[in-house]
């Protein structure tokens, strides 16, 4: 009987453990978001396709073995915008412009709305930079949420307060 | 002896001509500033209001182009290192106009929905004093998104920067 307690108890309290410890730990997270990094950030190059995430106080962008971080302190500025880009890939956009009777302009009247993420920060040295990404809609905004959560500055206000104004 | 006179008259001509050619060249190639550091200053926009990613993207590929061109030396909007660089010369961009137009209007007609921003290029030195100043387009008409405009405008400007100022080592 005690045995049989005993090993119900020990993975329970282990579970519990964990999700303590999660909770109580100073890591944030936030959702890792595909994007494209399109110019701005030091090392990297210029349309690299990546994942960007906000964690421990930092904006965190990965692309291959590349790594860049801003600190959400150093953020001065983050702006969100809309855009939208063709349907079809960039490839057969190209080759679809060689297609009779206006086929290729016809494939261009497919498009997908994306965000786009403006950052400006300054660095160690004072030194102004700006970074621009774009991302499935619906996105740009959490991640701006959560830079300011973490310590960036706006001078334009979120939609939610902007809703909250109404 | 008889001769002489043509002679001398062929020489005359041959000096007058030649040192024509030397002025002609001369007009064709002002001197260049010297320019120990380029700094790029942020793009201003109180004017006429271009959405943030426009004016970014304005003040990177400048930084980019402008590294391209050869100068060595670019500094970024208040960076303190560039406080001690001899012959600093300070890139001042004012947007004067914008029209956003649109690329997929672009690729479905192809002649309308042009992109293109109008940008007052001012390099002066460190106290302030205008050295040049130029306006310059940025334009995209047939292919790529419309943010590709403010390549364009970053090509002209590091050209404008090629033609009249000379990159000097101040290390």
């Amino acid at each position: 009987m005690t045995s049989r307690s005993t090993k119900t108890f020990v993975p329970v309290a282990l579970l519990a453990a964990a999700i303590a410890a999660t909770a109580a730990s100073p890591q944030q997270i936030s959702k890792a978001v595909k994007v494209v990094q399109l110019t701005g950030l030091p090392g990297m190059k210029e349309n690299a396709k990546g994942i960007l995430s906000v964690e421990n106080g930092n904006l965190h962008f990965v692309h291959a073995k590349a790594i860049s971080d801003v600190s959400a302190g150093l953020i001065q500025d983050v702006v969100t915008g809309s855009d939208s880009q063709e349907a079809v890939g960039k490839t057969v956009g190209i080759i679809s412009m060689a297609a009779p009777y206006g086929g290729g302009r016809f494939l261009s009247l497919f498009r997908n709305k994306i965000d786009t993420l403006t950052v400006e920060y300054r660095d160690a040295d004072g030194a102004f930079h700006g970074a621009i990404f774009t991302m499935p809609v619906g996105t740009a905004e959490e991640i701006k949420k959560e830079l300011i959560a973490q310590g960036a500055h706006t001078l334009s206000s979120t939609s939610a307060d902007k809703e909250q104004k109404q | 002896m008889k001769h002489l006179p043509k002679v001398g008259a062929l020489l005359c001509m041959s000096v007058v001509f030649s040192s024509g050619l030397a002025l002609c060249g001369g007009k064709n190639q002002p001197t260049k500033i010297k320019a120990g550091a380029i700094q790029v200053a942020m793009i201003q926009s109180d004017e006429t209001p271009v959405p943030a990613e426009f004016r970014v993207a304005l003040y990177e590929n400048l930084i980019r182009q402008l590294e391209k061109r050869g100068f060595q030396q670019v500094y970024r909007d208040g960076d303190r290192n560039a406080a001690s660089v001899a012959d600093l010369v300070v890139l001042h961009s004012t947007v004067r106009g914008f029209k956003p137009g649109s690329e997929k209007a672009r690729r479905v007609t192809t002649v309308a929905g042009a992109t293109s921003i109008s940008v007052h290029c001012q390099f002066t030195n460190v106290e302030g004093q205008p050295l040049l100043e130029r306006d310059v387009t940025g334009k995209v008409r047939f292919f790529g998104g419309n943010l590709r405009a403010t390549y364009d405008f970053a090509k002209k400007a590091s050209g404008i920067a090629y033609e009249n100022f000379s990159p000097t080592d101040s290390k």
